[in-house]
């Protein structure tokens, strides 16, 4: 059982996958975890090897803590869930969840304080989080308007915003993927949107407009040109 | 399909963040109960009840223990002749007062560190409160499982009694309306064996298998209840319609009635239990996840059966009523007055 959970730790590492199940700050501390369980599970294999030599029977400790499960139940259903795992790839999140976590709501607050707050940066450096946050510190569309811009993201069609607007969008993460919420930008294309699917990762050049969207003046970019790019190995921004 | 892999996504990582944490504080509270000795702390212990009170929420800091951890250990402190308010007030505290536990709770709420003093804070108000509501009962006997109570010490209070009784008949062996069975104190003299904790004597390297086997069973029993948990979080999460779990978790008394009937469900260890109110945080009240995070390490369904080893039904529902009311009003006047 400790095996398994070790082996399944290092395994989302190895695999890179862990960078869809966590903040990048915290990898660490899995990884640790990992090779502690790895450790344990070897330190109780060898136990049971040497008194199996021995012909003495492996007798469970004998004050037990009380608990919900039965201890036999809890085992089996790590055991179970870390062969699970193992087999199961974890999935970036997409469209659907970002529509029901609220990037429909457009400029979704962000809950991280900028940190750093950086006039000098040159508009089309700022990624959409930047963009985003800017928005929050200083909410005024105009002050914006003709900047241009450049992010990557992906596509959403948005149910509330016209066939010729979709919302270029990235998942924030704080902790773990249980806390992952979406930022998003309104971005106006020549034609329909049909054209881009969505999920589809995209890098949209442009400049900054303001337009009134479903009742509400906001900041959307004018795409003077989309160009698809490959899902980051880290899907999730900061 | 896209649902169900949202779903294990999320329980992956809850369960990946959360695993680390689960066996630091496995690996902090068998490491102590492997090479701590409670009688020298208990002989440092100020008489008056509100000071033990706080000396007992305030030790969690060195016994980091969740809270399957911190009833062997309080059942030992009170073995031992710890004050009572001292014993319920560490019951209480020490599973979340305790730096595993404010570190996780750091790394889930880093964007809201009201949320992780509050926690901390709140906590020990509420076991320090009820500490001291325990301390009016001078003897702690009747209320203690028969076992417990007569590996109890005589009482402080009862030492200075004038002797004019006979020794053999000490005072506090009847008690008004406990007519079912008489106390004998006299128990203290063969309870040793719950007294002494029998591993502090013994060669390191026994004590140092000691410490695996136990780590490996705490991991064994806690990690099954964290997967329960961690499911639970994920499905609702992803499978109940968001609309309805914000309705709930909106309204200032709602949210905190429904984290906290949650918290006593899902009994979540309290160095993992912030990475699953973190999947709430969103779409429920600060004073909601407050409850949450305050209530269910001192009381919830897995403890009882714990508690359950040390107290009698009785004392098992005040403590359960005083914690739960305390909570649900500190983390109302939250809601109310401060977020």
């Amino acid at each position: 059982m400790l095996l398994a959970w070790g082996g399944l730790m290092l395994r989302f590492w190895l695999t890179g996958r862990i960078n869809i199940l966590l903040h990048p700050d915290y990898v660490w501390l899995a990884i640790t975890a990992g090779f502690a369980l790895l450790g344990l599970g070897v330190a109780k294999l060898w136990e049971a090897l040497r008194l199996a030599r021995r012909g003495i029977a492996i007798t469970q400790p004998s004050e037990s803590h009380a608990n919900l499960l039965p201890p036999g139940w809890s085992s089996a259903l790590l055991l179970a869930i870390a062969l699970f795992g193992l087999q199961f790839t974890p999935r970036a999140f997409a469209s659907q969840v970002a529509i029901e976590r609220g990037v429909a709501d457009t400029l979704t607050l962000t809950r991280s304080q900028p940190q750093s707050f950086r006039t000098n940066t040159r508009p089309e450096d700022r990624s959409l989080i930047d963009w985003v946050r800017l928005l929050n510190v200083y909410p005024e569309p105009d002050a914006y308007t003709g900047q241009k811009a450049s992010v990557e993201g992906f596509v959403i069609h948005s149910p509330n915003l016209p066939s010729n607007y979709f919302t270029i969008t990235r998942f924030v993460i704080t902790c773990c993927a249980a806390d992952v919420y979406p930022v998003g930008l309104p971005v106006r294309i020549k034609g329909d949107r049909t054209a881009y699917e969505q999920d589809q990762w995209l890098r949209v050049d442009g400049d900054m407009a303001t337009e009134t969207l479903d009742g509400q003046r906001q900041l959307v970019i004018q795409a003077t040109s989309l160009t698809p790019i490959e899902e980051p190995q880290n899907p999730y921004d900061y | 399909m896209d649902r169900l892999n949202n779903a294990l996504t999320l329980f992956f990582s809850l369960l990946v963040e959360a695993m680390p944490f689960l066996l630091l504080g496995v690996l902090f509270s068998s490491v102590l109960l492997l090479f701590v000795d409670e009688r020298r702390l208990i002989a440092a212990v100020p008489k008056h009840p509100l000071l033990a009170a706080m000396i007992g929420g305030g030790i969690g800091f060195l016994f980091p223990v969740c809270e399957c951890g911190n009833v062997p250990v309080a059942r030992r402190l009170i073995v031992q002749g710890a004050p009572a308010s001292m014993a319920v007030g560490f019951l209480l505290a020490a599973p979340t007062v305790n730096p595993v536990v404010f570190w996780a709770t750091w790394i889930a709420f880093r964007d809201q560190p009201e949320i992780v003093f509050l926690r901390v804070g709140l906590s020990l108000v509420v076991a320090v409160i009820v500490g001291w509501v325990f301390s009016a009962q001078a003897d702690l006997r009747p209320l203690m499982q028969p076992g417990v109570a007569r590996a109890m010490p005589a009482v402080r209070g009862a030492a200075t009694k004038p002797s004019g009784e006979s020794s053999l008949l000490q005072s506090g062996t009847y008690w008004l309306g406990q007519a079912d069975q008489p106390i004998r104190p006299d128990g203290s003299l063969s309870s040793s064996a719950i007294a002494i904790n029998p591993v502090l004597t013994k060669p390191l390297s026994d004590k140092l298998w000691l410490l695996v086997n136990n780590i490996v069973q705490e991991m064994r029993e806690l990690g099954g209840v964290l997967i329960l948990g961690t499911a639970i979080a994920a499905i609702v999460q992803v499978f109940v319609p968001r609309e309805w779990v914000i309705g709930l978790g909106q309204g200032p008394v709602t949210s905190i009635l429904a984290m906290m009937l949650l918290a006593w469900i899902v009994s979540i260890c309290s160095t993992v239990d912030s990475f699953f109110a973190l999947s709430f945080a969103s779409t429920f009240t600060s004073g909601a996840l407050l409850a949450f995070l305050v209530f269910g390490p001192m009381i919830d369904l897995k403890n009882i059966a714990l508690l359950l080893s040390m107290f009698r039904g009785r004392a098992i529902a005040y403590l359960f009523i005083l914690a739960g009311q305390l909570t649900f009003l500190f983390c109302l006047l939250i809601n109310l007055y401060i977020s």
